[in-house]
């Protein structure tokens, strides 16, 4: 038998700025089990949840993800709505969308540049959170704060664009697709990048269905699946296919990325082009009762809420399911067999959030 | 050479050589930060970071990791000296080899996983780039007709005229030694290393960090020197040549991704080699 | 001696470690290593080598779990060090004081020097609170007083 090496991989590790650790069992180099470790990040939000009011809830969602706050508000506050049976106006739902949108934008452009970085692509790495900065300085002046804006609340938005923000909106909007234009090529075309992608990572389409992928990680396989196909907030009038690659590896998923955020460009566009007058926000009176099921795309994939009140002050259950957990039975069959130098990008690859996993 | 001359040469090295290596290290850090589109930190950088590091507290995970490096910084330190007394190239290859076996061994001597697996991947650099040095040499012997780095001076025409490919083989080499991507498997000096921490010199802190620091200065002025051999009939050519290797080095830092180690030894010996085996035949079969 | 505490001053090394919370900071401590910020133009590298750092960035709420690995790589660190809590959660919890497996602020496992309360802390002020970090740095008088204070006891 050869000889094995144990190799702590994280908990504190430079790709990742959150903690996650996975034992790498090795020999020689190559990867032959992996052992993920979790709990680094856990802060008992399902627990805290059913002792705070729920309109206080929503701010204990918005920090649940710091990535992708904005998409964890909406799917909080649509599920409370769901419960209580508000319908929420019509320009809300458009603002709820273009918010969403910047999210996934700045998230995508944020797995790019680690993913760079996990390859030793330092400039690239600078050149992606470069552009990223352009699509902060739009969530910034459109919601008012850079992480936690808070713009999205139980019963439409707390904030409204004039025209000048939506001038603004499409103005950035136009740097940021010059600066993709230049990143894109990049990603696709430089021959190191392949020889470092291309291949590394495989999961085929049956095993994806098989160990629960979701998000681009399933799109990357060849899997057409979108929440965003629901239609919930704006997305049913926006229309708009899924971007799916069929190579099944951490070149298909990382174009998947890389070509969404052409598409959330777009979907923004499109958004601004459509969005109603109007009002923002209605009255919320009373509290929620019954059982929920709430199923929204997030960048990394499909977050399921399921929420249970029983007419109380506070929730009664609160189960939050991220994308990320549904990946990491895929990661760890992924990562078996693979290099030591290919680990860091594959464990990006399926663009993990341990934030999201553990609450 | 006369003892004076010799004398002053000894010193300057001991002297110059840091102040030379670190001015190039900070030029080199920021000019990487220029490419990224940011501002860089001053020139004068790796002195601050080589002050700061000689006096943070020691602490070393055994005592044989402290012989290894004052072995390394020595060994560092005698190649460039006899390379800069005109002395025999394969001798001071070998002795230059001998430094980087020092810091191997150092980083084996400790039982971290992210700094043994540094140093097989160091292992494995120094089994790929050391043939092309030894053809090097060959090269250099069968133009000059001799070993002693000062015969170069010597000549009719730089050495370049007659071994371009060899030169061009040498490119790879320089990348590996001055540990940038894509050939930075071992460890990085300036940036975190991704796959294994800090990779060989994970485990040295404080002083001894500052000391492989220092070694890697000379290295750096060791290796433009031996750049500049291909035009020693001249000294503003031979500048001229370190400097655009330099840079060459530099960018090319930056517009590559960190390859893996079986790919690496595929490229350098199949292109480096090649070349390099290219050039000496030719010179074999015309001469 | 003066040019050793400049020096210091000017070449910080950093180390960063999430120990929980919702990587908010986290992810604008690493903004702030990008071009619009550019902490390198301070001399300050994001090393992720305890043995190599000068200032650990603590970003998250601890909990029992990441307590330990805080402490540890804290104890890695070789003096002078200087521990910079970024984040309303380091700080006290934040939002998550009251959570049953949470130390309220990383001071309850390492000595921390700075607070930065700020929900999501933007990179403006990381860059300022890690300035004067680097003048904590400096000056030598705090070498001894680190290495005799005693940590509280550590939680979990
Ligand atoms: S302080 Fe706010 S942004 Fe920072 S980690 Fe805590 S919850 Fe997230």
């Amino acid at each position: 038998m050869k000889r094995r090496t144990v190799i702590p991989f994280g908990p504190q590790h430079v790709v990742f700025p959150e903690p996650i650790q996975f034992r790498l069992i090795l020999e020689e180099e190559r990867v032959v089990d992996a052992i993920p470790a979790l709990g680094y990040m856990h802060r008992g939000i399902e627990q805290l949840a059913t002792v705070k009011d729920f309109t206080k809830t929503l701010y204990l969602a918005e920090r649940i993800c710091g990535i992708c706050s904005v998409m964890h508000t909406l799917a909080y506050a649509q599920a409370i709505e769901e419960l209580m049976g508000i319908e929420v106006p019509p320009r809300a739902k458009y603002l709820r969308t273009i918010w969403a949108e910047l999210g996934r934008l700045q998230s995508h452009l944020l797995w790019m540049g680690l993913a760079a970085d996990a390859i030793g692509y330092e400039s690239l790495f600078m050149q992606t959170w470069r552009a990223r900065e352009v699509v902060l300085e739009m969530i910034e002046f459109t919601e008012g704060s850079r992480i936690m804006t808070g713009s999205i609340t139980i019963g439409g938005t707390k904030r409204d664009l004039h025209a000048e923000s939506l001038e603004f909106l499409l103005h950035k909007l136009e740097h940021l697709e010059q600066a993709l234009n230049d990143i894109y090529p990049v990603f696709s075309d430089d021959p190191l990048i392949k020889q470092r992608t291309v291949g590394v990572g495989l999961l085929s389409k049956a095993d994806a269905i098989k160990l629960g992928a979701v998000g681009p990680t399933a799109r990357g396989s060849g899997i057409a699946e979108d929440m965003r196909l629901l239609g919930y907030a704006a997305y049913g009038e926006l229309d708009f296919q899924p971007v799916v690659e069929t190579s099944c590896d951490s070149y298909g998923r990382m174009l998947v990325r890389v070509k969404e955020c052409f598409q959330s460009i777009e979907l923004i566009r499109k958004a601004i082009a459509k969005l109603p007058p109007g009002e923002v926000l209605v009255k919320v009176k009373g509290r929620p009762e019954g059982e929920v099921i709430m199923r929204i795309e997030q960048p990394r994939g499909e977050l399921l809420y399921y929420l249970k009140a029983g007419g109380d002050k506070s929730l009664a259950r609160w189960r939050i399911r991220t994308p990320t957990l549904s990946n990491l039975p895929p990661l760890v069959h992924m990562v078996k067999g693979a290099r030591l130098a290919d680990v860091p990008l594959i464990t990006l690859s399926i663009d993990t959030c341990i934030a999201c996993v553990e609450r | 050479m006369s003892y004076p001359a010799g004398l002053g040469i000894i010193l300057a090295t001991f002297l110059l050589a840091p102040v030379v290596g670190g001015l190039l290290t900070g030029l080199e850090r920021k000019v990487i930060a220029r490419l990224q589109g940011r501002v860089g930190p001053p020139l004068t950088q790796p002195f601050y970071d080589l002050v700061k590091l000689w006096h943070k507290r020691p602490q070393a995970a055994n005592r044989i990791q402290i012989v290894y490096v004052y072995a390394h910084l020595f060994f560092m330190v005698t190649s460039l000296l006899a390379f800069l007394l005109g002395q025999d190239l394969l001798l001071i290859l070998f002795i230059f080899s001998f430094a980087t076996v020092a810091l191997i061994l150092g980083g084996l001597s400790v039982d971290s996983p992210y700094s043994r697996i540094g140093s097989q991947r160091e292992i494995i650099q120094l089994v790929t780039y050391e043939p092309i040095l030894v053809l090097l040499v060959i090269a250099y012997y069968q133009v000059t007709g001799s070993f002693m780095v000062s015969q170069a001076r010597s000549l009719e025409q730089p050495l370049l005229f007659t071994l371009p490919l060899v030169l061009i083989s040498f490119l790879p080499v320089f990348i590996i030694k001055v540990r940038k991507s894509p050939f930075d498997l071992a460890t990085q000096l300036h940036e975190p290393h991704q796959e294994l921490v800090k990779g060989i010199i994970t485990e040295y802190s404080g002083p001894y960090l500052a000391l492989i620091e220092l070694a890697s200065w000379y290295e750096l002025v060791f290796l433009l020197a031996l750049v500049s051999l291909f035009w020693a009939t001249n000294w503003v050519g031979g500048l001229l040549l370190a400097a655009i290797f330099f840079f060459a080095v530099t960018v090319i830092d930056n517009i590559t991704p960190r390859v893996t180690y079986s790919w690496m030894v595929k490229f350098v010996w199949k292109v480096g080699l090649g070349l390099a085996v290219v050039n000496v035949a030719w010179l074999y079969l015309w001469k | 001696m003066a040019w050793v505490s400049s020096a210091r001053k000017r070449s910080p090394w950093l180390l960063h470690y999430e120990t929980g919370g919702c990587n908010g900071c986290a992810i604008e401590f690493v903004a702030a290593l990008t071009p619009l910020y550019d902490l390198e133009r301070f001399g300050m590298l994001n090393t992720g080598n305890p043995k190599h750092a000068d200032i650990l960035v603590v970003t998250g709420c601890v909990n029992a779990r990441s307590g330990r690995v805080l402490r540890n790589l804290y104890e890695q660190m070789s003096e002078p060090k200087v521990v910079v809590a970024v984040g309303v959660c380091a700080c006290t919890g934040g939002i998550f004081h009251d959570g049953y497996n949470l130390a309220p602020g990383a001071d309850k496992v390492v000595p921390v020097d700075l607070y930065l309360p700020n929900c999501a802390a933007r990179p403006e002020a990381i860059i300022d609170a890690l300035l004067t970090a680097a003048d904590l740095l400096a000056e030598t008088r705090r070498r001894d007083q680190h290495a005799h204070q005693r940590a509280p006891d550590q939680q979990g």
